[in-house]
């Protein structure tokens, strides 16, 4: 083997902690998966025990990022995904959907725990013209994050920046008027280019269930969760022109259609699709 | 996207039968028969009862441990009151579970503490290994292999050296075939400066892992000498995932003369816990191949 220091960036991982909860890990669990610690467990099943409807709601966030996601490529055209926060992989991945409507494709994730990142590494490729690729990166500091997403997509044309279910653990919306996320989601508008896509859901304050599961949630150790006002979720796509049908809970976002109709029980999380003029 | 399309990528990854061979899909069977067992709120004692068995036949039948006999099988459906399509495939399952695998042909060669790992990796959806002395499996040139077989041999014939090598290549075939599963191997740096066979057979190793690192379902890391986790490893360790939410990992330890198969909560944990820690130590696979080629110019 080359010298470690011939070696490039080969940077030590951060550690991974089994002792606190960790919100990909919690996800992996609420969506039936099998990549998940028992503290992970345990702080899932004591969320659901405010909020029950978890386990439905993880499940509508992920077919509302494969709808959103098909969209993009069938209908608006986009051929370039910037997957922040891409969690554990899952049965239908951004880049499986992209990619299964437009083979050459290309999806950059970005997360930053050491876990997601390695299982992402091994385990989200792809087979097709397409390409899949990861950056180890923190959304809180965009303006690190960019310049490596740069280096992999072509922001010359257009490319659809996705915050799914991470915006959460960014700010304390309660505390500064929503400063710090509405400065950091502005940073990455400013980035697209025109004809560009920002795609989001996150949890609103809608129901005092949620707000007591976040409350357990955020004393377990693990990243603190924390709920934005409708107003504060809409305005993170000022500047942007929204698809129809607008900001809407992610059930009503263009549900299939079904002989069964669209599902009463809404869930917290509010979605939308907006495009860069 | 809509949700047909998400449900079809789904079974396109459940059990190929055939391939498969019986162990895995005992195993499928027997945690779907608990499945609604207990969904029938019905006890292993009460369900024991009406097999004309006992409580721990149902269990050793619920953990994939025995044959399923017909007559048990359809008797257990009766009870738990499953519909009649459920039926059909349940049926289907019991005779799969009981007819051999392909590896039948090699079974002189075959062990028997290794002949349930060949149907659990056969029927993989992703395989994770960690290897410390060789080269894993999977990944092996006939070259290699055979140089590793000779190793503790005891056949002077060379027949069984042969035929097990013969049988490794057949198992790489999965890797190849269309939906295959993934494989996600961390290879200690030890394992791969042991000159097995000599230096060509090493150099054709390495260029073969350099075109393997390469298909876009095989994933290898190096874990240097400078990694810390190969001390808690203790030695090579493989976990098998299965594409259905039921079937719980299998974590393969092999030894010498035998190998343990641990399927306890516990147990897997901790070898869960071990893989993912080789694996976020080890550089990223990206860098795999520079490493590679390092190594091919020091032999």
């Amino acid at each position: 083997m080359a010298k470690d220091s011939d070696l490039p960036s080969s940077a030590p991982f951060a550690e991974i902690d089994t002792t606190v909860p960790v919100s990909a890990r919690i996800w992996n669990y609420w969506l039936g998966g099998k990549d998940y610690y028992p503290v992970d467990k345990e702080a899932g099943d004591q969320f659901a025990r405010f909020y029950p409807g978890i386990f439905d709601g993880a499940r509508a966030s992920r077919y509302f990022i494969a709808r959103a996601v098909s969209y993009l490529v069938r209908e608006a055209g986009i051929r370039q995904f910037l997957d922040i926060g891409t969690g554990l992989p899952t049965h239908d991945n951004t880049h499986q959907i992209a990619q299964r409507a437009a083979p050459d494709c290309r999806i950059v994730y970005a997360d930053n725990d050491p876990l997601v990142l390695a299982h992402a590494r091994a385990l989200l490729t792809s087979s097709t013209e397409g390409s899949t690729d990861y950056i180890d990166a923190d959304l809180n500091d965009p303006d690190a994050l960019l310049p490596i997403a740069r280096e992999k997509l072509d922001f010359g044309r257009p490319v659809a920046i996705m915050l799914m279910g991470i915006l959460g653990h960014i700010g304390d919306p309660a505390q500064d008027d929503d400063r710090v996320a509405q400065s950091i989601v502005g940073t990455l508008k400013a980035a697209l280019p025109s004809g560009g896509y920002l795609a989001i859901y996150d949890s609103a304050n809608t129901g005092s269930g949620l707000n007591a599961a976040l409350h357990s949630y955020n004393e377990s150790g693990a990243a603190p969760y924390r709920v934005r006002r409708v107003d504060q979720i809409v305005r993170f796509f000022d500047g942007l022109e929204l698809v129809e049908p607008g900001v809407v809970p992610i059930q009503q976002w263009r549900p299939d259609h079904s002989p069964f109709g669209t599902p009463q029980q809404m869930s917290n999380n509010l979605g939308g699709v907006a495009r860069k003029p | 996207m809509d949700l047909p399309e998400v449900q079809a990528a789904q079974t396109d990854r459940t059990l190929d039968f055939e391939e498969a061979g019986p162990t895995a899909v005992r195993m499928l069977l027997g945690a779907r028969l608990r499945r609604l067992r207990e969904s029938a709120r019905i006890s292993q004692e009460d369900a024991g009862y009406a097999i004309r068995g006992s409580e721990s036949k149902i269990s050793r039948m619920e953990l994939g441990r025995t044959g399923f006999k017909q007559r048990d099988v359809v008797d257990l459906v009766e009870l738990y009151g499953v519909s009649e399509d459920e039926r059909a495939t349940l049926l289907a399952m019991a005779g799969h579970a009981n007819s051999p695998g392909w590896w039948q042909a090699y079974s002189e060669a075959i062990p028997a503490w290794f002949e349930p790992y060949l149907g659990l990796e056969q029927a993989a959806e992703v395989i994770r290994t960690y290897q410390v002395q060789f080269v894993p499996g999977l990944l092996q040139t006939p070259a290699y292999a055979h140089a590793v077989l000779r190793i503790g041999a005891e056949d002077r014939s060379g027949l069984i050296t042969n035929l097990r090598a013969s049988l490794r290549m057949r198992r790489q075939q999965i890797l190849h075939r269309p939906n295959p599963p993934r494989l996600w191997a961390v290879i200690d740096e030890a394992a791969l400066r042991r000159p097995i066979g000599g230096p060509d057979v090493a150099r054709g190793q390495l260029a073969h892992l350099i075109k393997m690192a390469r298909l876009s379902n095989v994933n290898i890391q190096v874990a240097p000498f400078s990694s810390g986790s190969q001390a808690i490893a203790g030695g090579p360790i493989t976990m098998l995932r299965f594409p259905e939410a039921e079937l719980t990992d299998v974590v393969y330890l092999e030894q010498l003369t035998s190998a343990l198969y641990l399927s306890k909560p516990a147990e897997r944990l901790y070898y869960w816990n071990v893989l993912n820690r080789l694996a976020t130590e080890a550089p990223p696979p990206t860098e795999t191949e520079a490493t590679l080629r390092g190594l091919l110019r020091e032999i």
